[in-house]
């Protein structure tokens, strides 16, 4: 029987979102594990490979973009290998199914899951491998494995003065049992785990050696650029390409599906010549909304279709008819962009019979899907290599960069870099859906008693199942993939998972009130929209700690108190909430001039609450102060956690203040940094974050800092001026 | 055009067209990549490279502008030594999450301490605001230059 370690994990997600990790270790016990003469190597599992020389090599299958994904999850294996993490050399996974994302089911970074799906599995392959090397090493020297210990990279005689390294042992350590359940140590016991100890890929990035997909170079490379339809959903119907093939360097101009391709020998000559085609659109299946008709047909099919019952409990039209006072307002939220730093990009080059990929990319197997979309090639066929991303927050996880650079390079059988302007990231992305929230509160005397909920927008699963349904299947032929998209969407919650991305923050409303409905208006108005740092947590948070808010003022109550009152159920919550009132001295008096407000969410099972400090200058806001307490369970580096959740403030901020996607007839005004602003180093809050100490199971943090810090500051604001403000972005 | 440039030390020359950006030059031409490409329109930074000492946008910067000038690059930074003062305090205060602006911030960093020993935060901030980071950086950045302003002061 051979059998490799890799097949062994098991990691499924249960349906309350926890992990289960079961081990089928114990059938194979004394199979070989993977040592390779040839490399003089030992490959114990699909992450790790010890060589004879004394290196650690960590196959990272989550990719990094600033979260920290690729510190902490080495920093997982090297704790309980006994390797210090600084001594482990990284490499960025390929596309492969021991690579999956457990709590996706595909080979996706997003939705804050990293550490969270890596901490049981890695640890327990670090351990299993350490324990093999030990038993090797008492075998050796005739004495009991538990008497042997391991530190840096070598395991310990019990005598105290002799040692073997791992490279010494890897050739006997492939031939011992893998163990059954290795023990983990106690957290007493850690070295590394919970210590803020730097972060691994800072030097590359401080010299300016970490490579990113745009830097990507291969021998007789050419340059790409694609013209694409100003209006989403536009046709090519004709272009002349006769003055730009004239010009010096212009290899190429045909049409792909998404526009129009301009291949040169240089970036600067392609992007030249594509000034000058001439291009005619067919605009007859194209987006014709605007941002007002996009609310406008929101508010009708509000009227019309009180949507889907996602959470209904207590009796919540009773209490409306009850109520002695009934609020209602609404809320507005407009399409965001993602802004990464990083344009959009991918480098391809087609062998005849395989494509290869390099690109800065969230989702490998489903570039590869993109791939086989556009070329004769299967997904089998197409090898996907990441590269360090400048910022993703969701924008990579769809694969359109890597459809056209593959198009491109399918057809000029050269290897070829695709690279978009700036221009092109923003009008030609996919966006955070703009939403409207319809709010209605049942007030009886002093008491909330009705709590209802209407999201009316999108679901961006309709969007995604495109290229994820296939990912799940890839045996599947090609024409397949769009009844695969299509059965996706009407097996949702079987084929598919629930697509809870209008819902979530909302249907978790952890406030204690005796009846609550949340309901979903489910309507697409044909704007391309994707994931977006935070997801639905970033809309639904502002609505609902915007409302409970307003509530608390409503009812005349301290909008901290109030929420704490409501928490008494709800530990983590209002731990965090305590803490931030806490760090930002909500009851203290506040300084001349500003006003602070308040808001706890969880998302990705973090708890969050901010308290924001803000003023207006000069007829701008200016936010002064954020103070956050986090419960992200146990923590693997307290560094980065404040890191990600400094830069979800950030993040947040500048959705708030600038945030706003203007189509005008089916077109995206806005197009670079001047119109589409971010904030910048002088308009930095002081932010301060403190961290819950917690024996939980760990949660992410790269999302979970963005939905809290958007209503605190419209809170504020509404303390500073008495005006609530109901739609985004928020105005001085 | 035939052009020459000093970059980090060393004579450069090739063959190209005069509006071609200084950035594209230095990425594809000479091969270094540390300085990057963010929006083409002079608004975030991420090329920011020397010119004579100073910051410019080399994605803004025609070629022919800066024939036989001396241009430093995030290559180039440290000089002789291994790593610029302020790389080592990058890496110390855990600066860079996605990295991507960073060798534009460095570059304007440095240049601020080259004229100012010891600047006050706002200053810092002042300074450091023509650089866009998106993952949010900045306070991370203003406090591994004002550790390399204080060690300057001692030294």
């Amino acid at each position: 029987m051979t059998m490799n370690r890799r097949d062994f994990l098991k990691v499924a997600t249960a349906s309350s979102g926890g992990l289960l990790v079961s081990l089928n270790l114990a059938a194979c016990a004394g199979t070989p594990t993977g040592f390779s003469e040839d490399s003089g190597s030992w490959q114990p599992d699909a992450w790790l490979e010890l060589s004879q020389d004394n290196q650690v090599y960590f196959t990272l299958a989550r990719v990094e973009m600033g979260q920290g994904a690729y510190t902490g999850l080495t920093t997982l294996i090297a704790e309980e290998l006994g390797v210090a993490p600084e001594h482990i050399q990284v490499r960025f996974s390929p596309v492969g199914k021991d690579y999956i994302n457990p709590a996706i089911g595909l080979q996706m970074t997003g939705g804050s899951t990293s550490l969270a799906t890596s901490w049981q599995p890695l640890r327990v392959a670090g351990a299993s491998a350490r324990e093999m090397l030990v038993s090797a090493a008492a075998r050796v020297w005739k004495v009991a494995p538990g008497d042997c210990s391991v530190s840096n990279g070598q395991v310990l005689h019990p005598n105290g003065s002799d040692a073997l390294k791992f490279g010494q042992l890897v050739e006997l350590a492939a031939k011992e049992t893998v163990p059954d359940e290795p023990a983990l140590k106690p957290a007493e016991e850690w070295q590394y785990i919970g210590k803020s100890r730097g972060r691994l890929d800072a030097m590359a990035k401080s010299t300016g050696t970490a490579q990113y997909g745009i830097d990507v170079e291969l021998p007789g490379m050419v340059y790409a650029v694609v013209t694409r339809p100003p209006r989403y959903g536009a046709k090519l119907a004709s272009f002349d390409a006769t003055q730009a093939l004239a010009m010096p360097g212009v290899l190429d101009v045909f049409a792909i599906d998404r526009g129009v391709a301009l291949v040169a020998d240089k970036y600067w000559r392609a992007r030249k010549a594509q000034q000058t085609l001439k291009i005619e659109w067919n605009n007859e299946e194209a987006l014709a909304v605007s941002n007002a008709s996009v609310m406008e047909f929101y508010r009708k099919a509000a009227e019309e279709d009180p949507g889907v019952n996602e959470r209904e409990e207590g009796d919540p039209e009773g209490a409306i008819e009850s109520a002695t006072r009934v609020v209602e307002v609404a809320y507005e939220q407009p399409y965001l962009a993602h802004a990464a730093m990083e344009p959009m990009n991918a480098t391809a080059v087609y062998h005849g019979d395989r494509m290869e990929v390099w690109a800065p990319t969230q989702a490998p197997d489903l570039g590869r899907i993109a791939v086989a979309r556009v070329t004769d090639l299967s997904p089998g066929d197409v090898d996907i290599h990441t590269t360090f991303m400048g910022g993703g927050f969701g924008r990579r996880l769809t694969q359109d960069f890597i459809e056209e650079a593959a198009a491109v390079a399918y057809q000029v059988r050269k290897p070829v870099k695709l690279i978009w302007s700036r221009e092109e990231d923003t009008r030609h992305g996919l966006y955070r859906p703009a939403m409207l929230h319809r709010m209605k509160a049942s007030i009886s005397g002093d008491q909330l008693t009705g709590w209802h909920h209407q999201i009316v927008g999108p679901q961006i699963l309709d969007w995604y199942v495109r290229n994820a349904a296939p990912a799940q299947y890839p045996w599947a032929p090609k024409f397949l993939y769009d009844t695969l998209g299509k059965v996706g969407l009407m097996a949702e919650g079987m084929a598919t998972p629930k697509d809870v991305s209008a819902i979530e923050g909302a249907v978790d409303y952890p406030y204690q009130v005796p009846n609550i409905e949340v309901r979903h208006t489910h309507v697409d108005p044909g704007v391309p929209i994707t994931w977006w740092r935070s997801v639905g947590y970033s809309h639904n948070g502002f609505a609902v700690e915007t409302f409970m808010d307003e509530l608390a003022h409503e009812l005349g109550q301290d909008p901290y108190q109030f929420r704490r009152g409501l928490l008494q159920n709800e530990p983590r919550h209002l731990a965090v909430l305590e803490r931030a009132a806490e760090l930002g001295n909500w009851s203290a008096p506040v300084p001349e001039g500003r006003a602070r407000g308040i808001a706890v969410h969880r998302s990705f099972g973090t708890y969050v609450a901010q308290v924001v400090e803000a003023s207006i200058e000069g007829g701008n806001i200016r936010v002064h102060r954020v103070a956050c307490a986090v419960d992200c369970g146990e923590v693997v580096n307290p560094d980065i956690v404040k890191d990600q959740i400094e830069s979800g403030v950030i993040f947040g901020i500048t959705a708030a203040l600038y945030g706003n996607v203007t189509f005008e007839n089916g077109a995206v005004k806005e197009s670079n940094f001047h119109d589409y602003q971010v904030l910048r180093n002088h308009q930095r809050p002081e932010v301060e974050v403190a961290i819950i100490e917690s024996r939980e199971m760990p949660t992410g943090v790269g999302e979970p800092g963005v939905p809290p810090v958007i209503p605190a500051l419209g809170n504020a604001l509404f303390a500073l001026t008495g005006q609530r403000q109901r739609a985004l972005p928020l105005k001085a | 055009m035939a052009i020459s440039l000093m970059v980090n030390g060393q004579s450069r020359s090739f063959e190209i067209e005069a509006d071609t950006p200084l950035l594209w030059v230095i990425r594809d031409e000479l091969g270094l990549k540390g300085t990057k490409f963010g929006c083409g329109a002079a608004l975030c930074g991420a090329c920011t490279v020397h010119l004579n000492g100073t910051p410019i946008r080399s994605c803004s910067t025609p070629v022919s502008a800066v024939e036989g000038q001396e241009i430093t690059t995030i290559e180039g930074i440290s000089g002789s030594t291994t790593l610029h003062k302020l790389q080592q305090a990058w890496v110390d205060h855990g600066v860079p999450q996605c990295g991507y602006c960073q060798s534009g911030q460095l570059m304007t960093a440095a240049h601020l301490l080259s004229y100012n020993a010891a600047p006050t935060e706002d200053e810092i901030a002042a300074a450091m605001s023509g650089n866009i980071c998106r993952c949010g950086t900045y306070s991370n950045m203003v406090a591994a230059i004002q550790s390399v302003a204080g060690s300057q002061g001692e030294a």
